[in-house]
């Protein structure tokens, strides 16, 4: 394409171009809409912006890092999102997992019909699965305590959102319910694409039952079990709409995630500086993250 | 997959198939409960769905909770209408604006290739609510704060790179010859990519419009920053914002009102369903 560019060396060097020109309006639409904004939360986190404040907003240096440290609920904030994070995602990766496994020889309509059944979850939005599983947590009137009332497991209606123990539990069991669907989805295509030759020779070696699963299908679903949870991870670290519509963080700041911690020093206290100071804490944590997740994807 | 008709029925293979029918009934049971009981709920009296000890089926069936969206105070229509178009909006836009970036990360060779293609992925994780104050006094500048557009801005910034991934994994399975042979008939680039390449990934295009329209509507934190009057909401938000006043002892108004956010959601899914698979797994790989 361009070829404006003397060329000293490989001949490659001279007919490859820096980038295509079809790239440029996702690049130019990602630069304004998050590379500008990325920018500026790095400059405003370094400053004591209050939107609300009466003195103009001031450069600070270290000043809303230096408060981070000493700040005990972002601490909780962050266990909170850790321990939302990975515990629903390994359970729902689990439970995904042996759905796969479990309707694996399902076959013909029976098995479309079930798949598209246990796939329904998905598909229900996020602030819907918030309220339903609210309305089915009440107290006084949930459906969830009237059936452990009625099989005799509890002997009074628990508050599930309301104690400070269980909320982030219940919280998790609702996010669990929405996303083993997906694990479900993935793994199960990644058990189809395994080849039928594996499968055969493995079963005249005499594989069966638990030592066929273990040894032969998971080392195939490595891929697919470590893409998806990445994708769940980064999704659940920005979880918003489920803690949000079910709890606002409460009580207390028991079920507060990084993400409602950021939302509440940025729209509530307006905390611009702060808030973005947090903010590139964490996208500093995940980007670490991630890197060391690509890292394992990578290795064989 | 068909393995399990090929052995003469022997009792231990019997009693493991009631076993594995047991298993998934209780996993229909898990997957399924609520959505009966949101559906149920919404047939209650806003007493019944109110009760101390819950009916298990409506036994007042009545509509009236529907029938209380369209009459009532609230704006519903205006409401689902809001999500709906800028859904939509958001799902044609990053598509168009992603496929020529799919096809050039999947097609074209130059040096930043690599570089660009982990970007995109790493634009995917940054937390949403980290762009959201530089977001919003970029919007506030902009004056698109409080509109659909400012809307769409945001909810495209969000979808955008994952739809570039999907798209890319689309085009990848589409044979270069036949591009070659457009090449030969005298098609220039941009015609190669618009009469040849979308017509065949058109089933890609719509998987990917779904998942970015799908996202959008599952979003919430962006309307409920961005847009500041109630009769511009989103469902989403208008049921987070509302909820507190008009729904707050009426459970059968609110999972009517849920029951017809998740709907389009629900269509929109099952009619990808399976190309979304495709997408997923092979858009969700990494390294170029």
């Amino acid at each position: 394409m361009t070829n404006g560019v003397a060329s000293r060396s490989a001949r490659d060097a001279e007919r490859v171009p820096w980038i295509d020109a079809m790239v440029l309006p996702s690049a130019a639409v990602l630069a304004m809409v998050v590379g500008y904004p990325v920018v500026y939360t790095l400059l405003l986190s370094a400053q004591d912006y209050n939107l609300l404040g009466t003195t103009p907003e001031r450069f600070v240096g270290g000043g809303n890092y230096r408060k981070l440290i000493d700040d005990a609920t972002f601490w909780l904030s962050l266990s909170n999102t850790a321990i939302y994070t990975f515990g629903s995602v390994a359970i729902a990766a689990l439970l995904g997992l042996a759905l796969a496994l479990l309707t694996e020889n399902v076959g013909g309509r029976r098995g479309r019909a079930v798949r598209a059944l246990l796939l329904t979850p998905w598909a229900v939005p996020f602030v819907v699965v918030a309220f339903l599983f609210r309305y089915m947590y009440l107290q006084n009137g949930g459906v969830i305590n009237a059936l452990l009332l009625a099989a005799g497991i509890v002997e009074r209606p628990i508050s599930w959102l309301n104690v400070s123990s269980l909320a982030l539990p219940a919280v998790m069991v609702t996010n669990v319910w929405t996303m083993t669907p997906f694990f479900f989805l993935l793994l199960a295509a990644a058990l189809a694409a395994i080849p039928n030759e594996v499968i055969e020779s493995a079963r005249v070696d005499r594989a069966r039952g638990a030592s066929l699963i273990f040894s032969i299908k998971l080392p195939f679903l490595r891929n697919a079990l470590l893409v998806s949870s990445l994708l769940m991870i980064i999704a659940n670290f920005n979880d918003f709409a489920k803690i949000w519509a079910m709890t606002q963080g409460g009580p207390g700041y028991s079920t507060t995630t990084l993400v409602v911690y950021v939302y509440r020093q940025a729209f509530e206290n307006f905390e611009i500086g702060y808030a973005s100071a947090i903010g590139v804490v964490w996208l500093l944590l995940l980007l670490a993250f991630a890197v060391a997740y690509l890292r394992v994807l990578r290795m064989k | 997959m068909a393995v399990a008709m090929g052995h003469p029925a022997r009792p231990a293979r019997r009693a493991s198939q009631a076993v594995q029918a047991v298993a998934i009934g209780l996993a229909l049971l898990w997957s399924l409960a609520p959505l009966y009981w949101m559906l149920a709920t919404s047939f209650k009296t806003e007493l019944e769905a109110a009760r101390l000890a819950p009916t298990a089926w409506p036994h007042d069936l009545t509509f009236a909770n529907y029938r209380g969206l369209f009459t009532g105070e609230l704006p519903f229509p205006a409401f689902f209408l809001n999500t709906l178009i800028t859904c939509l909006a958001t799902a044609i836009v990053a598509v168009i604006i992603a496929t020529p970036a799919a096809y050039a990360l999947s097609r074209a060779r130059f040096r930043l290739r690599g570089t660009i293609a982990y970007a995109m992925l790493v634009f995917r994780m940054l937390p949403l609510v980290v762009l959201l104050a530089p977001l919003y006094l970029l919007l506030l500048h902009a004056k698109l704060l409080d509109t659909h557009t400012g809307l769409v801005v945001g909810f495209v910034t969000f979808g955008l790179p994952f739809a570039v991934w999907m798209l890319k994994s689309f085009i990848d399975a589409v044979p270069i010859e036949i591009e070659e042979a457009a090449r030969v008939d005298g098609y220039t680039r941009f015609q190669i990519v618009r009469k040849v390449v979308v017509p065949l990934i058109l089933p890609g295009l719509l998987t990917t419009a779904t998942f970015v329209f799908m996202e959008a509507w599952n979003n919430l934190i962006y309307p409920l920053t961005f847009v500041t009057t109630l009769d511009k909401q989103t469902l989403p938000a208008a049921l987070v914002l509302t909820f507190t006043g008009q729904f707050k002892t009426d459970w059968g108004g609110m999972m009517a009102a849920a029951t017809l956010t998740t709907l389009p959601l629900m269509i929109a899914f099952f009619a990808v369903q399976r190309s979304m698979v495709r997408g997923l797994t092979s858009g969700a790989v990494a390294g170029a």
